[in-house]
């Protein structure tokens, strides 16, 4: 990276806001999922939308590639920077705009958390759905690149269905609007192709969210099974009834062991733990309740246990959000991946999954979205001994093996990012990969916008190639790249 | 009101994604201009075609996939009309929670195509948000998927969004996967009617601000065309709601019980209607803008349907502003969405200048000519302008449709 650049850049955002320092570095050779760092050549921190396009400006100038960051808890290497490129990091973009909530609405910057949203709307009785187990850290722009989802999306959908609009800056460094605050944008939805997108089309500066109403009522209750069939079993019950909780989330009995370490939520000794929560019109929550508790004692529940108020339920809650953070508790390393599978599916998958883990030797805790089989298997490692973190990428590559053959998908929240691009061709063909690169040619010619991430390398066509590293899963032969 | 094909124009009839695919392609290395169709109810949306070559339909694409009811997903043909697909798929007590216009005619592809919807878009949203998949052919014959088969997935650029409200401007669409909903159990609908503009806005406040989680939440003001009439046909009210509840049937009639309950002192009249009358009810309310003049003395075919959006809380602005606009205008919509459509009476010139200021007004947006005489949207921008999207929204077209096969210029690309 030239000085001349470098002095620009001071020149558009200060000369502190600037790092190049390797020290000073550090910090952004990784998002949340460390295994993948590089160093970028500098990070730029600007303070206003008008900065980022100055910046972004400037790259395509110079051709300097760029990744826009937002609070880095990223899973699947999303945020991972390119050697020789720019960090363009958001955290500065932190102001909200506009609470508006007679039309149930607020305006945001792209560095507001996630639970920032809720807090400020939280007084008039309103919060913002989506809720990514990271949200109280989590930046909103982060979720927009990932189309993030959490706990809640079975009934109240991902970031797609909760953004109305955002401002963005083009690869080109030209801004864009898209929606707004009144519905119906004419023309194709480009906002849902941006939301997702993972960074790759655009530098999103100003979001528009819409809030919810508090709903009247929540339920919550936790039920222990003996086996993680009848776990399944109640998942496919409860929607076959009709019922569409706000969530059904389902812990193993490694998971259970992890976060009754970490944050004693005092859950029962259990093979599988499902939590599910309703909520709604009091009158409807009440009815709908009984019968999920029917349907979990009809499959022999061994406990059921009903948060009687709010504490308990943040009491259940706790252990489950913790449990990523709680692996740590009982294994030195894990490696998370975020698989799909229908949901009738979730029984026979996971019990490949415990099969893969007898064989494999390593340990698999399993904490997810069963209600919409979204599988978040924790594979535990340990770095020290030798091969084991290889190992534990060839078991993950394996269960999206399975996800794969049972109809679902790489990832339902955390994104294909650096982490599972190679994978890519297990889910989509060549003709696909291409035409998802025709449209991303149509945003970033140079492919200047966070390269290498998305799509298998090297390119298809437009694509500009990151620095080649061999992957442990190419190492051990069970993947190649296109 | 049909777009009018260049009399040569030929009809394209694949039976399957393949053979739509090879069409494509060859229609586009002839150069040719070709407009897909599905049921052909929206045909005269958009701007005038200019020269068709061939109608691509795709009426031979009309298999359901996959319903994979233990999911609550299903795969469908594009030319699946919506209406068979929600009688297939009510057999496992699901549906496709979609009310667009010409509900019992309109097909999968396009409902995708132009995005419409109804009044259960308070509830379910629009088809963009239970589009989990498709399957769409380029112009050049590439035939690809994007999205997936399970309702939660991220991997890869959302294409079904893409081409979601682009007319059939940059691909067809062949199939797609929707995620699914329960039937309700048993509803009912609130019929209310209100004697202010003002009382209408307070009651939308109110029922936004409640815990009340209705499954449709309508308003239609017919009465804009009286009072810019200057006379009252008689009977106090200005505008009508209608409020549906769905759920199990305790459930419905507490919440009809406690919207009453909200809504008393607000209302002129309050009429709960179920049973038989409740569905029919529906459809004549979804009917009511396509089709009887209602309080306008123009006949149907004059009157230019828009579409529009505002700010929930401005509804009684925005109908002030209407008043003021110089012509009868309807206006039906979704309370708490803010969208609906306006229908405009009088002459070309008048409805012309009534876009324009609508284009110019603080209280409604994103204004788009659906219906109207060739001569009013030869005088007016049927879209609107595209803002700052222009330039990569030619960009999308010339990346996926670098010949121009598709749409013959009725837009938006």
């Amino acid at each position: 990276m030239d000085a001349a650049f470098l002095s620009d850049l001071r020149h558009i955002v200060g000369h502190e806001h600037v790092l190049d320092d390797a020290l000073e570095l550090l910090t952004y050779e990784c998002d949340a999922l460390p295994h993948l760092r590089e160093t970028p050549a500098a990070v730029v921190l600007p303070s206003s939308a008008a900065h980022v396009q100055a910046i972004v400006r400037l790259c395509a100038r110079h051709g300097v590639p760029f990744v826009a960051r937002g609070h880095g808890t990223g899973l699947s290497g999303g945020a991972l920077p390119v050697a020789g490129g720019l960090v363009i990091a958001l955290a500065r973009l932190n102001r909200v705009l506009d609470v508006d909530i007679p039309n149930q609405r607020v305006t945001v910057e792209p560095g507001v958390t996630n639970l920032e949203i809720t807090k400020q709307v939280a007084p008039f009785g309103y919060y913002y759905a989506p809720d990514p187990s990271s949200q109280q850290v989590c930046s909103i722009g982060g979720n927009v690149a990932e189309n993030s989802g959490g706990a809640h999306c079975l009934k109240y959908g991902f970031t797609t269905h909760h953004v109305l609009g955002v401002e963005a800056v083009l690869p080109d460094g030209e801004f864009i609007h898209i929606g707004g605050t009144l519905a119906d944008t004419p023309g194709p939805d480009l906002l849902g192709l941006l939301i997702g997108s993972e960074g790759t089309l655009a530098i999103v500066t100003k979001i528009i969210v819409r809030i919810l109403r508090r709903p009247e009522a929540v339920q919550t209750l936790l039920a222990a099974f003996d086996t993680i069939d009848a776990g399944g079993a109640v998942v496919s019950d409860i929607i076959g009834t009709g019922i569409i909780p706000a969530a059904i989330e389902m812990m193993d009995a490694l998971a259970i062991k992890a976060a009754e370490a970490a944050v004693h939520p005092n859950f029962p000794p259990a093979d599988t733990v499902l939590i599910v929560e309703l909520d709604g019109p009091a009158s409807e929550v009440s009815a709908l309740f009984e019968m999920v508790k029917e349907i979990c004692a009809l499959r022999q529940a061994t406990s059921i246990e009903v948060a009687q108020d709010d504490a308990q339920r943040a009491r259940i809650w706790r252990g489950r959000k913790a449990a990523f953070a709680a692996m740590g508790r009982v294994s030195p390393n894990y490696y998370v991946q975020d698989g799909v599978v229908p949901r009738t599916k979730l029984p026979e998958v996971l019990n490949r999954i415990r099969q893969l883990e007898a064989r494999s030797g390593l340990r698999i805790g399993n904490v997810f979205h069963a209600g919409d089989g979204n599988l978040h298997p924790l594979i535990c490692y340990d770095e020290r001994v030798p091969g084991e973190a290889d190992k534990a990428v060839e078991v993950a590559a394996e269960i999206l093996t399975y996800c794969m053959d049972a109809g679902g998908s790489l990832t339902g929240e955390h994104g294909i990012g650096a982490d599972k691009s190679q994978y890519m061709p297990k889910m989509f063909t060549a003709e696909d990969l291409a035409l998802m690169q025709r449209v991303r040619a149509a945003f970033d010619p140079r492919g200047l916008s966070n390269p290498g991430k998305v799509f298998p390398t090297p390119r298809l066509c437009g694509e500009v190639p990151g620095p080649y590293r061999q992957h442990p899963v190419e190492g051990a032969g069970l993947a190649e790249r296109l | 009101m049909a777009t009018p094909a260049t009399p040569k124009a030929a009809l394209l009839q694949p039976q399957t994604p393949e053979a739509l695919a090879a069409a494509l392609r060859a229609a586009s290395a002839q150069k040719q201009s070709i407009v897909i169709r599905g049921a052909g109810t929206k045909m005269d949306w958009g701007r005038p075609a200019g020269r068709i070559d061939a109608f691509l339909e795709t009426r031979g694409l009309h298999k359901i996939l996959a319903h994979a009811h233990g999911d609550l997903t299903a795969t469908i043909e594009a030319g699946a009309s919506l209406a068979d697909v929600n009688a297939a798929l009510a057999t496992h007590g699901q549906w496709l929670p979609l009310d667009p216009a010409f509900a019992d005619r309109a097909t999968i592809g396009g409902l995708l195509a132009t995005n419409d919807s109804g009044p259960l878009r308070h509830r379910y949203g629009t088809p963009r948000d239970l589009v989990i998949g498709v399957q769409i052919a380029t112009a050049d014959g590439t035939l690809a998927k994007a999205g997936g088969q399970v309702v939660k997935n991220v991997a890869g650029y959302d294409l079904g969004k893409l081409v979601t409200g682009s007319f059939g401007s940059l691909a067809a669409i062949t199939s797609a996967t929707f995620k699914l909903s329960p039937l309700p159990k048993a509803s009912k609908t609130l019929v209310v009617s209100v004697d202010s503009d003002a009382r209408l806005g307070e009651i939308v406040r109110q029922m936004m601000a409640s815990q009340l989680e209705p499954l449709a939440f309508e308003f239609s003001s017919g009465t804009v065309a009286r009072s810019f009439q200057g006379r009252d046909r008689g009977g106090p009210e200005r505008a009508a709601l209608l409020i549906k509840f769905a759920s199990l049937p305790t459930v419905v009639d507490a919440q009809v019980a406690q919207a009453r309950a909200l809504l008393q002192p607000l209302a002129a009249s309050i009429d709960v209607v179920d049973g038989d009358a409740e569905p029919a009810l529906w459809r004549e309310h979804n009917a009511r803008m396509w089709a009887a003049p209602c309080a306008l003395s123009a006949p149907v075919e004059n009157v230019a349907i828009v579409r529009a959006s505002w700010l929930p809380s401005a509804v009684t602005t925005a109908l002030a502003e209407l008043v003021t606009m110089g012509a009868p205008i309807d206006l039906v919509g979704r309370a708490a969405v803010g969208a609906g459509l306006l229908r405009i009476g009088g002459d070309t010139a008048t409805q012309a200048r009534v876009i324009a200021r609508l284009r110019q007004s603080a209280s409604v947006g994103n204004i788009v000519v659906l219906r109207g005489s060739d001569a009013l949207k030869a005088a007016v921008d049927v879209w609107g302008p595209m803002g700052d999207r222009e330039r990569l929204l030619a960009s999308l077209k010339h990346a996926l449709d670098p010949r121009n096969t598709l749409n013959a210029g009725r837009g938006p690309l």
